[in-house]
């Protein structure tokens, strides 16, 4: 796309450098280094401190076979605190840069090992050069120019119609004033004539029809019937939020987190299956990952409106809530709670446990609700939560979507809980092959959630 | 039959009842609804509204209603922590380790880092889990926004910078001068405080400290310096006691250690004790005024103060006489035929298993007391001088001749630590005047009470939930008090303040450390490793192992000189009433006058809330032409009040009585200006502050109206409480709860069809309701009415766990204290010609009485709404929001247990006690829901409790175990009197205690079938007053 030739000449020559290198590379070290196992050891080692285009908790590995020889990088893989301690004076000096954070001794990564992670590194820094280079003129550059042509012509379009509408509509004023004066140039009598006479064959017949009691009455009570289904329809609704989703001050994917990373919802909302609350995550959670992972990269994202959303703008929130820097990785005291919006309210005189149901009853609910056995039990009420970007209230949180439940569910986890041991006559039932539901073990009594 | 046919009653209206009363009896309610007026139109023409107005401010209602309507649900915010501190799980409650004001162990709930409750450490080796009614109150005054928000320096708020700058170049001034400093403090018992006051005084050499308590001891301990050479005060062990004497000594109540007193008391009078030995202690007191201890006794004597000492005088003299000591000539009074002679031989025949004590504070009758118990080999089985108690240090001595230091100009610098004697001294006026000679004050109180308002600093303290402590109860006994929040005002520990005064930079936490690991970790022979330290945290406290308690004799002989000046004490001043003052059982000496939970708390026996007032005997009142309600000047020769006339049966004849802790001016908003000062009529005798005094009195013409809880319910002559005595518990275990055992006997016959009547004449066991199956759990309680003193405990714990409202005087006048659970105290009066009969004397029972949750329960059948109904485990729930106000259930419920909401007390600002204002919430139990006005409410069994302790069992995979679930008022019991739990487990404490003999339900034969049983008070006494036995007999 590019079109000035100096550029392209260059990505051209960097191109075939790189195609050089590789073979030249390829060719010297096919045994000794594979980017391909680098890789892998990478991920599996490396990672959790280390990237190559940029500092996380480790400095940034790009380059790093520049900066350091071989060998030294060997000796500081297997065993980097000696080299600190044995005063090393580039090891200490690297030591100190990286608020003398220790990184954990490798001694099993064989020699070769480590050059096939140099290997990967170098080939995943050369790219990082590439796009560097190409970055600014092209792909970015398009991108924005793309989204901004798109927005004026379709402004542009949106005026250009609303001109053609106005066109059209004086068009047809024009036509219709035409038209009364034409007709008052027919003159005034045929007019009053008209008055008189067409009463006669139609608003006759609807005033009389308006005056008769039957008629009357029949109205009035389609009104009254008609009105009342609609209160009692509204007043049936009145506080209840199904399908709430409010937007919230980070906006959160659990779309990303639940389905593309497949986090664990106990991982967050870990109060789930030991309290009453499954808790909103502190933001020190969001940052056992999020100190590493600082920017966005996966699938664009959109809001409910279609807006696109900058996840790593969302992920900058976390950081400012906690006043926290990611450049040098240091926390400030300047921190600002986020103030979520909470979606599902139970009024105040409700008492509802979250562990009672998802660790205790986690059986009966799954069967209950028929969920996969690869779903989480919490889909039986907060439905896939998994694929929803932004969470809504999936059910109604109503008394009676709550005692149905309660009438409907059969106890299956009863035989397997010791706590119900003594209770003889249902297990007997059970044994009989007998539905036992939550509402015949006392369920539906006022005092199991009110008080 | 009837089982029983004394006549109890619940206050003198009901045993000499006016036809006003009478009238008042027969309504459900004090007041009535203005219907008459309404219909009459009196109503409206007394309000008129013109038609326009009418309709305009329809209009504007509807429009409001319609606009409030279409409001969109509002939005509410979910803001969690940003670190999450690991140990909260936001939902579970945490519980910590500390320790009580009193120094005893404690568990803190914490709710999301909020301390809620405070329970008992069922592990303490001093209060064995229970927690008295200022004990449970003490956390809502954390809460409490009216306190110091930070250090006041002359007056104006400051910086701890500026204070600690001021004190200390006071201090460096008042040090070169040569001046004393003093450190006025109430008892210290830590020994990381005591070692930081020693510190102190090591940096400022003129420094010592004083310690002042306004109800102190020192007549005991200067007696046992006297007698023994040991200027302690001992430990007492009431559970070794086979017979206990006491005269005027409060020991359930007030005296020295209550908690434990109570725990030990009862482990020889309750269920078990009665089960296994069929014998209990015998419990004889001589007092003046009827304290929570005279009401618990066998036989109680009222004796007038005057009296007191020649009593124990008497008593001496039979012992003497029986153990051939020495004897002393004197002229001694006999009481309720001859009752001290066969005290005497009683206690004899129980050498080295009794006790007798005296909450007398003057030396020589405390010497005599220690006399009577050397002879009765007391020494090293009832009274241990070696484990000895450190709960009050208080020195009468030191104090008053403080105040002439002072006065002298000696004094240059005080610091006053955890007093109030401006209030509480009975000369307070002398204190304030020579607080003004000593030139620089310091304070540590939470506010600028009567003594801190004259302070150049107030340095307010943390709440003893905020701060780092220990505490040394008892000799060998080391408690840990561990901070459950962070300090919520910019306070300081006091400590802390000492410590930078005498330029040490260590934090406070360190210092204990330090003082752990240096001298308690040696002593209970721990190694002083992080690891003791965190057991010492986790347990709550480490021990010694007890020395044993050896025997004493005494080092010096009994002189005349002891029986002169107590002869010398007796003497009356002619024409005046003799009065005695007392530490009132919920606010203590005064330091509990700002808790609303205490104030509402009704006194165990008079059940008189938000005041005190001036007990005389209805002979007395009679003579003198009092009224219930007069107002009287009360005058001294140095100091007149005036206070409201309660009649109160059993009081001493001839004598008043007033309670102390009241009348305070800086208390803070609940206590200020409730009831009346009566530290000035404590006089100082001999050296120390005693108290009693004459006074006289006379109507002043007004009435006022105490607000009283006792004759709000009627018991309408029915057999509500019923008791035995000891011998016929020995013959027949069921003697006194008869009619239960009939009772059951014709239900049993009912049920198989068989019309056995119930009574002569009765039909038979009526029943209007389904029968249920009781299946699962289900629940239920007993309640030992041999081990329940009355003691309160359970009400304030019950108030905090449930979030029950404080009401005020004004609406309990109005019969709308909203308490679940109450303590019936019923009257009986001594038949003549029976042990311990004089003119005057009472019996009292206390019985605890709360919602029944009768399986027939007649508050359900007439609710229109369902609101309240029966669950599957036996709980007769209340559904708040399907409740709309009726009080059908109120008027047909048999035991009064109902309560009705009337206000929102919770966002009302006429109810300013803790609850209507945003700091005050914090203590709001979260699981249970905060009653709003119009619905009715009762004991829910703490639902919320079986809840969490049934889920437990679930998650845990288990089988619930008894006593996994704890009420609330279970908990609190210092004397284990309530036991809850499930009926169905044979093997529950619950289903055993109802299976014993003495077990009846109250009101059975309504057939109600209540949830909680009784179990019959057993009485060690020669007859019972009715002589109920033969009848008893007669239907065996």
């Amino acid at each position: 796309m590019s079109t000035n030739p100096s550029v392209f000449l260059k990505n051209y020559l960097k191109k075939g450098l790189l195609i050089l290198t590789f073979v030249f590379f390829g060719v010297a070290q096919a045994l000794a280094a594979d980017p391909k196992e680098g890789e892998t050891l990478f991920k599996a080692n490396c990672s959790s401190c280390h990237a190559v285009g940029k500092k996380v908790t480790g400095p940034a590995l790009k380059d790093v076979d520049k900066r350091h020889e071989e060998a030294w990088i060997i000796k500081w893989v297997h065993n980097s605190q000696a080299m600190v301690k044995a005063g090393d004076p580039v090891a200490v000096k690297l030591f100190n840069e990286n608020n003398q954070s220790v990184m954990t001794a490798f001694p099993n990564l064989t020699e070769d090992n480590v050059k096939s992670i140099l290997a990967y590194i170098k080939q995943e820094g050369d790219a990082i050069d590439k796009a560097a280079a190409a970055g600014p003129v092209g792909g970015a550059a398009a991108e924005s120019k793309g989204t901004s042509t798109f927005t004026i012509f379709s402004l542009l379009g949106l005026v250009g119609v609303l001109l053609l509408v106005i066109w059209v509509l004086n068009r047809v004023i024009k036509t219709l004033e035409q038209i009364v004066a034409n007709r008052k140039a027919e003159g005034l009598v045929e007019e009053e004539v008209e008055e008189e006479e067409k009463p006669s064959a139609f608003a006759v017949k609807l005033k009389k029809l308006a005056l008769n009691k039957k008629v009357i009455a029949l109205s009035l009570l389609t009104a009254i019937v008609v009105l009342s289904a609609w209160s009692v329809r509204e007043m049936w609704f009145t506080g209840v939020t199904q399908n709430y989703q409010p937007v919230q001050p980070i906006k959160f994917s659990h779309k990303i987190h639940a389905g593309v990373n497949q986090i664990n919802c106990q991982y967050c909302h870990s109060g789930a299956f030991k309290s009453k609350n499954a808790s909103i995550p502190s933001a020190n959670v969001c940052m056992n990952c999020h100190s590493q992972i600082n920017e966005y990269k996966g699938e664009p994202i959109f809001d409910a409106e279609g807006e696109k959303i900058d996840g790593t703008a969302e992920i900058q929130k976390i950081y400012a809530a906690l006043d926290y820097d990611p450049t040098t990785q240091k926390y400030g005291t300047n921190t600002r709670p986020i103030e979520w919006i909470r979606i599902h309210n139970l009024p105040d005189f409700a008492y509802f446990n979250h562990s009672q149901h998802v660790k205790v009853a986690e059986e009966s609910i799954r069967a209950a609700k028929g969920l996969k056995a690869e779903d989480p039990v919490c889909y039986a009420c907060h439905g896939e939560v998994a694929k929803m970007d932004e969470v809504y209230q999936y059910s109604p949180l109503t008394m009676k979507w709550c005692i149905n439940c309660h009438r409907e569910t059969d106890m299956k986890h009863l035989p397997k809980n010791h706590y119900y041991d003594n209770m003889v006559e249902v297990h007997d039932r059970i044994k009989r092959g007998e539905k036992v539901t939550v509402a015949q073990m006392g369920g539906l009594e006022c005092s199991k959630c009110h008080y | 039959m009837d089982s029983n046919n004394k006549k109890y009653w619940k206050g003198l209206e009901e045993l000499n009842p006016t036809p006003a009363f009478e009238a008042l009896q027969k309504r459900e309610f004090a007041e009535d609804l203005p219907i008459e007026e309404i219909l009459s139109g009196k109503a409206v023409e007394s309000t008129v509204m013109p038609r326009r107005d009418f309709l305009k401010s329809l209009g504007f209602s509807v429009g409001a209603v319609a606009l409030a309507a279409c409001n969109t649900t509002p939005v509410t915010k979910a803001v969690p922590y940003l670190i999450k501190p690991e140990e909260i799980t936001p939902g579970i409650p945490n519980y910590y380790t500390s320790a009580s004001k009193d120094g005893y162990s404690i568990l803190v709930k914490t709710r999301e880092g909020r301390p809620i409750k405070i329970e008992g450490n069922p592990n303490c080796p001093v209060a064995h889990g229970g927690v008295d009614a200022a004990g449970q109150a003490s956390v809502i005054d954390l809460y409490d926004s009216t306190k110091l928000q930070g250090p006041l320096l002359k007056g104006n708020e400051s910086s701890w910078e500026e204070v600690d700058e001021f004190v200390k170049k006071e201090l460096a001034k008042v040090s070169a001068s040569g001046k004393k400093v003093v450190i006025l403090s109430s008892t210290i018992n830590s020994p990381s405080t005591n070692a930081v006051i020693a510190d102190f005084i090591k940096a400022y050499p003129t420094a010592k400290q004083v310690t002042y308590e306004p109800v102190s001891y020192s007549g005991i301990i200067n007696a046992n310096k006297n007698s023994f050479d040991k200027a302690v005060l001992p430990s007492y062990k009431f559970e070794n006691a086979e017979v206990i004497v006491s005269f005027g000594a409060d020991f359930l109540g007030t005296w020295i250690s209550p908690v434990e007193f109570t725990r030990a008391y009862v482990s020889n009078r309750n269920a078990k004790k009665l089960k296994k030995t069929k014998k209990m202690s015998r419990h004889i007191q001589f007092e003046t005024e009827l304290s929570l201890t005279g009401s618990n006794a066998d036989v109680r004597i009222p004796v007038k103060p005057s009296q007191n000492g020649l009593a124990i005088l008497g008593l001496y003299n039979n012992i003497a006489k029986l153990a051939g000591a020495q004897t002393f000539s004197a002229s001694t009074p006999e009481f309720a035929g001859n009752i001290i002679s066969k005290t005497a031989n009683e206690l004899w025949a129980n050498k080295g298993k009794s006790l007798v004590v005296a909450g007398s504070n003057d030396v020589s009758v405390q010497i005599l007391v220690n006399a009577i118990n050397e002879l009765l080999g007391n020494y090293g089985s009832t009274i241990d001088l070696d484990n000895v108690s450190l709960q009050n240090k208080g020195n009468d001595a030191e104090m008053i001749e403080l105040v002439n230091e002072m006065n002298r100009g000696e004094v240059g610098a005080i610091f006053i630590y955890g007093v109030n004697p401006s209030y509480s001294y009975p000369k307070a006026a002398d204190f304030s005047a020579a607080m003004k000679k000593v030139s620089l004050k310091v304070s540590f109180n939470e506010r600028a009470d009567e003594t801190s308002k004259l302070a150049d600093v107030i340095a307010p303290d943390h709440h003893f939930l905020e701060a780092w402590n220990d505490a040394e109860p008892k000799l060998g006994t080391f408690i840990i008090a561990q901070p459950t929040i962070n300090h919520i005002y910019d306070t300081r520990a006091a400590q802390k303040g000492l410590l930078v005064w005498a330029n040490n930079p260590i934090e406070y936490v360190d210092y204990i450390k330090n003082v752990w690991n240096t001298t308690i970790f040696p002593q209970v022979g721990v190694a002083a490793l992080q690891d003791s330290w965190d057991n010492a945290l986790r347990a709550g406290f480490v021990q010694a192992a007890p020395k044993t308690a050896q025997q004493y004799t005494h080092a010096r002989e009994l002189t005349q000189s002891v029986v002169s000046t107590i002869l010398a004490g007796s003497k009356v001043d002619a024409g005046k009433l003799e009065l005695t003052v007392y530490k009132h059982t919920n606010i203590g000496d005064g330091r509990g006058a700002n808790n609303p939970l205490l104030q509402e708390n009704p006194d165990p026996v008079s059940k008189v809330t938000w005041d005190n007032y001036i007990a005389i005997a209805p002979a007395t009142a009679k003579e003198m032409g009092i009224n219930e309600g007069d107002v009287l000047e009360v005058a001294s020769t140095t100091y007149s009040t005036t206070l409201p006339v309660l009649i109160q049966p059993g009081q001493a004849l001839g004598t008043a009585s007033i309670a102390l802790g009241y009348g305070r001016t800086d208390a803070g908003k609940c206590g200020n200006g409730v009831g009346k000062n009566a530290y000035p009529f404590v006089s100082i005798v001999n050296g120390t502050m005693q108290n009693y005094s004459s006074v006289t009195v006379k109507p002043n013409g007004d009435s006022y109206e105490l607000a009283q809880t006792q004759t709000h319910h009627s018991i309408e002559g029915r057999d509500i409480v019923r008791e035995t005595t000891l011998a016929e518990y020995a013959k027949n275990p069921a003697a006194g709860s008869q009619s239960h055992h009939e009772i059951a006997n014709v239900a049993q016959r009912n049920a198989k069809g068989e019309e056995e009547r119930y009574k002569e004449g009765n039909v038979k066991l009526f029943n209007i309701w389904e029968d249920k199956e009781k299946k699962g759990h289900h629940w239920g309680m007993a309640i030992d009415l041999n081990a329940c003193t009355g003691c309160g405990s359970c009400i304030v714990s019950c108030s905090i766990e449930n979030n029950v409202a404080v009401v005020g005087r004004d609406e309990v006048r109005r019969r709308r204290e909203m308490h679940w659970l109450r303590i019936d105290r019923y009257y009986a009066e001594v038949e003549k010609g029976t042990e311990g009969y004089v003119e005057g004397a009472v019996e009292v029972i206390h019985q605890p009485m709360l919602c029944q949750h009768c399986d027939h329960a007649p508050c359900e059948t007439v609710c229109p709404v369902l609101a309240t109904m029966h669950s599957s485990e036996g709980l007769n729930q209340m559904a708040y929001n399907r409740c709309f106000g009726t009080r059908y259930c109120a008027n047909n419920c048999p035991y009064k247990v109902r309560r009705f909401n009337w206000f929102n007390y919770a966002d009302n600002e006429d109810f300013d006690y803790y609850m209507n204002n945003p700091m005050g919430k914090l203590v709001l139990n979260p699981d249970v829901t905060v009653r709003t006005r119009g619905v009715m409410e009762k004991c829910s069994m703490c639902v919320q409790r079986i809840q969490a302790g049934k889920l437990k069992a679930k998650m845990e995979n288990r089988q619930l175990v008894d006593g996994d679930i704890k009420t609330a008022c279970q908990q609190s019991c210092p004397a284990n009197a309530i036991v809850f739990g499930d009926i169905n487990d044979p093997a529950s404490e619950v289903s055993k205690l109802l299976k014993n003999e003495r077990t009846f339900y109250v009101l059975e034969e309504l057939n109600v079938q209540p949830g909680i049983g009784y179990l019959t008070m057993v009485r060690n006494k020669e007859k019972a007053a009715h002589g109920h036995g033969e009848h008893a007999e007669s239907h065996s």
